[in-house]
């Protein structure tokens, strides 16, 4: 067990997974010589060689496609796209390739395909910068989505998505990468898309992911001082997403409050409370509620920025108002 | 800059308070300190002392309703100017009646902070509730900025649905469950039921049904009242007994004159010795285990003409009486002005109830409150001179021969009065 940071977490575990299996191998922007923007591929090139850590040119879709081609063919490629922004460009790769050929092929070719990529609002990039898409890409079936909120979450999840067979996003966030937590190398991982409960409470069960996750567990701590006591759910995937877990920390607090940074419209935090309703409808004592980010292109005024995605005191006054209904 | 008013939390047990008065108008300049309002209790009236000075700023929350503690009844503003209400305001402002109020207005109470961020960062249920079904695929396309007053006002002038009735699915399953009319359960300060209140109602004591007998109105009881039912109520899991004996009393009226003391003084001192001799008349039972008190509070049940008031003599057995007579001269100086603060009727390790002034009386027994193992009920002195004393106690605390003896001893204490004269905290 050691302390790092999420982005060390994430090189350990591309260098134990290249060591592990030469069929691994990693391709992208800047990833090789440079060492990867958020310094994710450091020091893999100098040690696995340029064969298997190759710099691309800035054409998502052709090396997106690249490692589709490589998957089909038996290796365990991962993608990094520089932000979450550039998939854009790799759609096609994304969604037309790697999330439909398994099921076109009749499962006749595999898709071990890991595409790493950091989104976010982070520090006023502007509005094409700071995007989250979590909510786009969840809306393609034959994807997996994994959303690491922790450094261990970052290893353990990295390692289990180039073992996987399926194509799996790791969805990062700019602004975790210089989160620090403790990371057992050596433990057993939980399975990759299941949730966990961060937090136990009476009052209400809050599902946040990413880095909505320390700001939940930040507000927790507010409230709990108050008197409200708050169960927070990690659900670290979105695609699965491991609604047992999340039945069973509502059907005991008997409320839900959904927070995500992305835009609230037709969100990940819409599915969560859709499909909870629908499980849990007669355990539920007040309506669910979601703190999200504005349905609007993210500001480049700071001040604008900030405003535009929610903060711990945006939780925190929604709990209050949910508890104040009783 | 317009900084809130909040309903104070006055006692332990106050969860609602009712607003009685404004002492001040909307633009009024207001003193640090300063009274603005007057909120009655569960037990008195208490002034709401402003905590800055400035300019009173409306919505001020409505007179005679009964507003959750912590709700904001109203605004302290830096300059005048901002004193001035904003359109919508008085929704912003709502409180609770403790009848439903009429559907149109119920939703209403849910509060509105003046500093709501903007909408989508919300949570927006009660917006999403208020679209009528048959436009709500229309409504709302994502906007850039969605207004946000305009939706939660349309929320707040809701009407219940249908039934006339709002419920939570786990409310209407747990009444379902429980066997409980949700129609007879009082909604929450939002207007709708919860589980909260589903399960207050179906632990609470069924309300007779009225419904075949005579017409009738249904008035709320006054704070006071209120507070005196559920504390009564409460006692109803104490295991009681009770044991009487009869005693003169004109010898210690007559030294008590001499001494300068009223009657109930001297009774209560007399108790207050009694009491002090055998601890287990101090103790009371808890959860945790058997609290001892290392000092006698005796509580003295007085009439209010609107209810009843135990105002607490502090270590009644042994301080020096004169301080004793002050506090009492103090004490009921507050009642008479309806300004009594839980400090100084809680708490009380025994009590004392006196009914003697009632020649009628001849003999009553008193409900032991919860907090207290013993209280002593002293009725009208007979024909025969003496009066009937009836201690009622804990038995979970307080066993028969203790009680007997308790009164054995309060009875020589009657008859040898060296201890008011002299000695023990005479004069």
């Amino acid at each position: 067990m050691s302390e790092m940071l999420y982005w060390q977490a994430l090189n350990r575990a591309m260098d134990a997974e290249m060591a592990a299996d030469e069929t691994v191998l990693t391709l992208g922007e800047d990833v090789g010589l440079y060492g990867g923007t958020y310094r994710v591929t450091e020091g893999l090139m100098a040690k696995y060689g340029e064969w298997r850590v190759r710099d691309t040119p800035i054409s998502e879709n052709s090396f997106t496609g690249l490692g589709v081609g490589a998957a089909m063919l038996g290796l365990r490629p991962v993608v990094e796209i520089m932000t979450i922004n550039f998939a854009l460009f790799a759609m096609d790769a994304i969604v037309n390739m790697a999330a439909k050929i398994p099921f076109m092929s009749g499962g006749q070719f595999p898709m071990p395909l890991t595409i790493r990529m950091p989104g976010g609002v982070a520090k006023q990039l502007g509005a094409q910068h700071s995007q989250r898409l979590e909510h786009m890409l969840m809306n393609v079936p034959g994807l997996r989505i994994v959303v690491p909120a922790t450094p261990q979450d970052a290893y353990w999840q990295l390692r289990q998505a180039i073992r996987s067979d399926d194509p799996i996003l790791v969805l990062e966030h700019e602004l975790l990468y210089f989160s620090k937590g403790d990371v057992d190398e050596a433990t057993l991982a939980p399975p990759i898309h299941q949730a966990v409960a961060r937090r136990r409470g009476r009052d209400i069960t809050c599902i946040a992911y990413s880095r909505m996750l320390p700001l939940a567990l930040q507000a927790a701590e507010t409230l709990a001082a108050e008197g409200i006591e708050l169960t927070v759910i990690d659900p670290r995937s979105l695609s699965p997403i491991d609604w047992d877990t999340c039945v069973r920390a509502v059907e005991q607090t008997h409320r839900c409050l959904i927070v995500e940074e992305d835009c609230r419209f037709a969100g990940a935090g819409a599915e969560f409370a859709a499909t909870l309703q629908e499980r849990c409808f007669y355990l539920l004592d007040a309506p669910i509620q979601r703190v999200a980010g504005m349905d609007i292109p993210t500001p480049f005024n700071g001040t604008l920025e900030a405003a535009s995605i929610p903060r711990g005191e945006h939780i925190v006054q929604a709990a209050r108002q949910m508890m104040a209904q009783q | 800059m317009k900084a809130e008013i909040t309903m104070p939390v006055l006692s332990d047990t106050m969860q609602t308070g009712r607003l009685t008065r404004w002492n001040k108008a909307v633009g009024e300049v207001i003193k640090k300190g300063e009274a603005v309002a007057e909120v009655e209790t569960d037990k008195a009236i208490l002034d709401v002392e402003a905590f800055a000075d400035g300019f009173l700023a409306g919505p001020l929350a409505a007179v005679d309703t009964d507003i959750p503690v912590r709700q904001v009844i109203g605004y302290i503003a830096d300059t005048p100017e901002a004193t001035k209400t904003d359109s919508g305001g008085a929704a912003r402002v709502a409180a609770t009646t403790a009848p439903p109020a009429p559907p149109s207005a119920a939703p209403g109470a849910v509060p509105e902070k003046k500093t709501a961020p903007p909408d989508t960062l919300q949570p927006t249920a009660p917006a999403a509730a208020a679209t009528p079904p048959d436009t709500a695929p229309s409504e709302k396309p994502a906007s850039p900025l969605p207004p946000h007053t305009p939706t939660a006002a349309a929320a707040a002038l809701q009407p219940p649905h249908a039934g006339g009735l709002q419920a939570s699915p786990y409310a209407r399953a747990l009444a379902r469950d429980l066997e409980l009319d949700l129609s007879q359960v009082k909604p929450g300060p939002d207007g709708i039921i919860h589980a909260a209140q589903v399960l207050a109602s179906a632990l609470a004591p069924e309300d007779a049904d009225l419904r075949r007998g005579p017409p009738y109105t249904i008035e709320r009881p006054s704070m006071l009242r209120a507070a005196v039912a559920r504390n009564m109520s409460a006692t109803l899991d104490t295991p009681t007994f009770l044991i009487s004996s009869r005693f003169a009393t004109a010898p210690l009226h007559a030294a008590a004159k001499q001494a300068g003391l009223s009657l109930t003084l001297a009774l209560t001192r007399a108790c207050a010795l009694t009491v002090a001799e055998d601890p287990w008349f101090n103790q009371v039972w808890t959860r945790q285990g058997l609290a001892k008190r290392s000092r006698v509070d005796v509580g003295i049940a007085v009439d209010t003409g609107d209810g009843l008031i135990t105002p607490v003599l502090r270590d009644a057995a042994s301080r020096p009486l004169k301080e004793l007579v002050e506090d009492w001269r103090i004490l009921l100086g507050k009642v008479k002005k309806g300004r009594i603060y839980p400090e100084d009727y809680q708490g009380a390790s025994f009590y004392l109830s006196n009914l003697g002034v009632f020649p009628e009386v001849e003999r009553f027994n008193a409900i032991v409150p919860v907090g207290a193992s013993a209280i002593l009920a002293v009725a009208a002195v007979g024909s025969d001179g003496r009066a009937d004393f009836t201690l009622s106690c804990d038995h979970r605390v307080i066993f028969g021969a203790d009680a007997a003896r308790f009164l054995q001893r309060l009875g020589k204490r009657l008859e040898d009065l060296s201890w008011l004269a002299t000695g023990e905290g005479g004069l």
